[in-house]
């Protein structure tokens, strides 16, 4: 698959991202919780390179589990939806009339709701849980690949190209790898794309409205509610949770490229 | 004869490049002018000059002269509607697709002849009746059929009153009786100012008569009265196009078939619906070892649909297919589809697709090299994926896969449809020929009375 | 159009349905005894005591077995019987009128901002092509990467904190309505706007767009008879799609201006684990989800017949 220049871009500034993070984390002298209530809202300086927080933490190693997070999660739902909702999208099309339909049920019935609401009535069930915001998530994006690839497969599935490689004698297997994944994969890609800004995007907001991840871990959104007070003292801590949140959602954006 | 329309050496550039070499021409009262060539001659590039409707990336070079007046691109855009008209090439698309036919008549007596709107929808209604649309005026364009929708598309771009008609391809995918039809609706049209056809179809050039020219790869070959043209023709590129029509073809189906030859298939009073409509019933027919076998029928008569029937791809309604053939494996009952891209996939070379073909079947491999060489494939095609092969060469590579597999039975959905005459008889012959000596039975479905004809030892009418 | 009302209808049952299970587990998952804790968030730490977590029980019918206190929970609410708050104790419904009414105003307000914003610049963008048209969309994609709150809170920092422009946040004056509805209506905006230019741009281009005007019919003629239409079906579509996106922005907004609708309760709710409250806003949310949801294909068909026979 070819990229373009700003789907570069937008790679490049993920893998920053990410490397800060890993960096952050392992060589990091100071501790995500580590308190210093002596030098609370300093801004950057030699020994806190991002300055610290109200409690006199470490911002650089806050920003860098929390950003760690959102990746981890993001990946991890990316992971998860796509592979689920791509297999059950061409098992729709493929197992027939029956599959089709109870599948079909089981999108409507989830599509019900809109996500946010679905993730916060999880949420509230285990609040914190890192595993539950992950199953929430996966389970309110699958839908997504799902439909298109279900809407495509059935393109493909009619052409005279598919259509042809099993009258010669091909099996499913070589009918999936020539002529469905070359359709479906771009749509996948950039499903995951956007998918990855949107799993950071709920994470971030259930935080924000404080159901999210807990204090004292660290979570952009969270983050954001903590410092707002702050916004006059040390404007210059606010502004961190805020652009890398936009950061990471317009990279991933870039990545999905042109479309939507 | 007034002179409506005179082009003085008008040529078409992308950059540097040129798309259209510098021609010539006048168009007169009464006097219908026909350019003749193949699809990618720059003919349609010639009729949207004269409307000024090039895209950006193109420029034009020479003038336009519209009643006696050299015009700029902006006082020609003046005279649509009114004085100058181009009729779409394909109506499906040139017509609103949420707008009642109707109402795309209407708008243009209300609009462009600013009547009010209850007599607007009264003439529209009449012109309708006039190309027998009267009962479909209240369809919108999915609803019709293609030559209802040329008919309307045409009826629709006349209210306006235009003198100097332009069409651009405007019998391209209809079958031969509509397409007559649109040719004399047409000349109707334009009995009181004067027609510019564009075609590639020597049939319609016969009907429109007139002056014609014809062009070759943006050059003009030859031109002269048509019928002068036509019967006489002096240049060999226009011999070429003249013999490719079917009608001129000479007699292809091989005789060499042996009577005695062993049924394969047979078809025993079949039935087929498709949504819920009855396509044909009662159908009985067998097809022998070898036979080529021909399928004629207007477009949505259910041709496709019965080869498709035969392989299984189809449930029929009622009656039996018998396949006698008990020998042969699934994968020796195959088809050409219609449009050779679609029926390859375009994720990898050609040469791949061939490689996992010879690996499934065991194929040996020195049996490809001359196949293409009787095919004239290149040797380079196959380092190329099917959307950068010509339609010709593909359809010959589908051929040559078809063949790998030594099939016993060969559906041929409209294989040169999508060709141009020239390459389409070329493929034809191939065809049959190569079929003929594998033993493999083909079904060749057309909607050219004229091609199955020629290339058939029997023919089914739907 | 059967078929679709049916696929609605389904929803319908299925958001109650769901909801309700949801919000069921959720009572029984809690940690510790439910009745004390009810006690204590209704009556203060100080005044619980075994004999009021017992009322308690009694009242909310905490003690039954697992099957049993479900079926009792789908009846009640099948019978839209939500309970009261475990909170303030007073009836859920009265909470949701009272919270639904703030919320569709500030739907509202911020949707019809919106496609004030996006249907002239998109068309904008369409026509006159580069260099606006770039600018334009850069601009909306800075816009669409930052989440709602991000752009709620910048709006905070600038108009009402550094200006004084506007209030923080709260209710009561139509100058407490701008920074929520200009938040919302941006951020559904700087989507939307794109589509309409894709659709404008694919309409001008259309075959029959340029046939219109070869008939003769002048460029506000051609727009006016083939343009709007033709150019609402994907538009109108869209919207449909982004009743998701306006539902969850509203979820933000409301909370981060405390705004006292809908999304606000049901943050609130949760973080204070007013299960009544959770589960009467969640409903009404996903019953107003599907019921819009329903009148958007409607229009949709509307618009465009030929869907009727795929949908």
């Amino acid at each position: 698959m070819k990229m373009t220049h700003s789907q570069w871009l937008g790679l490049s500034v993920l893998l920053g991202l990410l490397a800060f993070s890993l960096f952050g984390i392992l060589f990091s002298p100071y501790s995500l919780s580590e308190q210093n209530l002596d030098a609370i809202l300093q801004a950057p300086s030699a020994s806190h390179w991002l300055g610290t927080d109200h409690f006199g933490r470490s911002m650089l190693t806050r920003m860098a589990h929390a950003v760690g997070l959102s990746f981890a999660l993001s990946l991890l739902c990316m992971l998860t939806s796509s592979l689920v909702g791509t297999a059950f999208g061409v098992w729709a099309v493929w197992g027939g009339k029956k599959v089709d339909n109870i599948l079909g049920i089981v999108v409507n019935i989830l599509l019900a709701l809109p996500g946010l609401v679905v993730v916060l009535l999880f949420a509230a069930i285990a609040p914190g849980s890192f595993l539950v915001l992950y199953l929430a998530i996966s389970l309110v994006q699958w839908v997504e690949y799902f439909r298109v690839v279900r809407a495509v497969t059935q393109g493909v599935i009619q052409s005279p190209a598919r259509q042809s490689s099993q009258m010669m004698g091909f099996g499913r297997w070589y009918q999936f790898k020539r002529h469905i994944w070359p359709a479906i994969s771009p749509s996948v890609f950039t499903l995951a794309a956007f998918g990855g800004a949107n799993a950071i995007l709920t994470m971030a907001s259930l935080g924000f409205v404080y159901v999210g991840i807990q204090p004292p871990l660290a979570e952009l959104g969270l983050m954001t509610v903590e410092l707002f007070p702050y916004y006059s003292d040390a404007p210059w801590l606010l502004a961190q949770p805020l652009i890398v949140i936009a950061l990471m959602v317009f990279s991933f954006h870039l990545l999905a490229g042109k479309r939507a | 004869m007034s002179v409506l329309l005179k082009l003085t050496n008008v040529a078409v550039y992308v950059g540097d490049t040129c798309l259209l070499e510098p021609i010539s021409l006048e168009l007169k009262q009464g006097e219908p002018l026909t350019i003749l060539g193949q699809t990618g001659s720059g003919k349609s590039l010639l009729a949207q000059a004269i409307m000024g409707l090039l895209s950006d990336d193109l420029s034009m070079a020479g003038d336009v002269e519209v009643f006696g007046k050299v015009m700029s691109i902006d006082e020609r855009r003046a005279l649509w509607g009114k004085e100058m008209v181009m009729l779409p090439q394909e109506p499906w698309h040139s017509l609103d697709p949420l707008m009642k036919g109707v109402d795309q008549v209407k708008e243009v007596y209300q609009f462009v002849r600013e009547k009010s709107a209850q007599e607007s929808l009264s003439i529209a209604e009449d012109d309708l009746r006039r190309v027998g649309l009267e009962d479909s005026g209240h369809k919108r364009p999915d609803e019709l059929s293609g030559g209802m929708a040329q008919r309307l598309a045409i009826t629709a771009a006349t209210a306006g009153g235009a003198h100097v008609i332009l069409a651009d391809e405007p019998t391209k995918g209809l079958d031969v009786s509509r397409r007559d039809g649109i040719v004399q609706l047409l000349q109707a049209r334009s009995n009181l100012g004067s027609l510019l056809t564009i075609t590639h179809d020597v049939a319609v050039a016969r009907q429109l008569g007139g002056l014609l020219l014809v062009m070759k790869e943006g050059c003009l070959v030859e031109q002269g009265e048509a019928v002068q043209v036509l019967d006489y023709p002096k240049d060999d590129y226009t011999r070429e196009l003249i013999a490719a029509e079917p009608s001129a073809w000479s007699d292809m189906a091989p005789t060499s078939r042996q009577d005695g030859a062993e049924s394969i298939l047979v078809a025993d009073k079949l039935t087929l619906e498709r949504g819920g409509r009855i396509l044909f019933d009662g159908l009985s027919f067998t097809i022998k070892q070898g036979e080529v076998v021909g399928i004629v029928g207007d477009s949505g008569c259910g041709k496709s649909s019965l080869g498709d029937a035969l392989l299984n791809l189809l449930p029929i309604s009622a009656g039996s297919i018998l396949r006698s053939n008990k020998t042969a494996k699934p994968h020796q009952w195959l088809k050409l589809y219609q449009d050779p891209p679609s029926a390859f996939s375009s994720s990898v070379s050609l040469g791949q697709l061939l490689e996992d073909l010879i690996l499934l079947h065991g194929i040996d491999k020195a049996r490809i090299e001359p196949l293409m060489d009787r095919l004239s494939l290149p040797h380079g095609i196959l380092e190329r994926n099917c959307l950068a092969v010509s339609g010709g060469e593909l359809q010959r590579f589908a051929i040559l896969r078809a063949l790998l597999l030594d099939p016993v039975f060969l559906f041929a959905d409209e294989p040169t449809s999508r060709l141009d005459p020239i390459t389409a008889k070329e493929v034809t012959a191939l065809l049959v020929e190569l079929a003929c000596e594998a033993g493999c039975a083909v079904l060749l479905v057309s909607h050219d009375a004229a091609l199955v004809q020629k290339t058939c030892h029997q023919v089914i009418s739907i | 159009m059967k078929a679709m009302l049916f696929k609605r209808a389904l929803q319908l049952i299925t958001v109650v349905w769901g909801v309700g299970t949801l919000t069921f587990i959720l009572m029984r998952s809690l940690p510790g005894d439910m009745s004390y804790r009810i006690a204590a968030s209704r009556y203060g730490q100080d005044n619980v005591d075994s004999h009021a977590a017992a009322l308690v029980r009694e009242e909310l019918k905490l003690d039954q077995g697992a099957l049993m206190a479900y079926w009792h929970w789908l009846s009640d609410l099948l019978q839209f019987n939500l309970g009261d708050s475990l909170v303030s104790g007073l009836p859920v419904v009265d909470a949701l009128k009272h919270m639904l009414g703030h919320s569709l105003l500030l739907a509202v307000a911020g949707l019809m901002l919106s496609v004030l914003i996006a249907v002239p610049l998109g068309l904008l963008s369409a026509w006159r092509g580069n260099p606006l048209d770039s600018v334009l969309m850069g601009l909306s994609s800075v816009i669409r990467a930052m989440p709602v709150f991000v752009l709620g809170v910048l709006f905070i920092l600038l108009f009402a904190l550094h200006w004084n422009w506007f209030p923080v946040a709260g209710f009561g004056t139509p100058a407490h309505l701008v920074l929520p509805a200009i938040t919302l209506a941006l951020s559904l905006a700087a989507v939307s706007n794109r589509v309409v230019r894709d659709s404008a741009k694919r309409t001008f281009q259309a075959a029959f767009y340029q046939f219109s005007r070869v008939k003769g019919l002048s460029a506000w003629q051609t727009f006016r008879q083939h343009g709007v239409r033709n150019i609402a079906v994907p538009v109108v579509a869209f919207f449909g799609i982004q009743l998701v996106s306006m539902i969850e922005g509203i979820v933000m907004i409301e909370s981060l201006f405390s705004w006292p609708g809908i999304g606000h309760g049901l943050a609130h709710a949760i973080f204070a684990r007013d299960i009544p409250v959770i589960q009467g806003a969640a409903l009404v949310m996903g019953i107003l989800f599907v019921l819009l949801n329903t009148l958007v294909d409607i229009i949709c068909l509307w618009i465009d017949p030929r869907g009727a026979k795929t949908l």
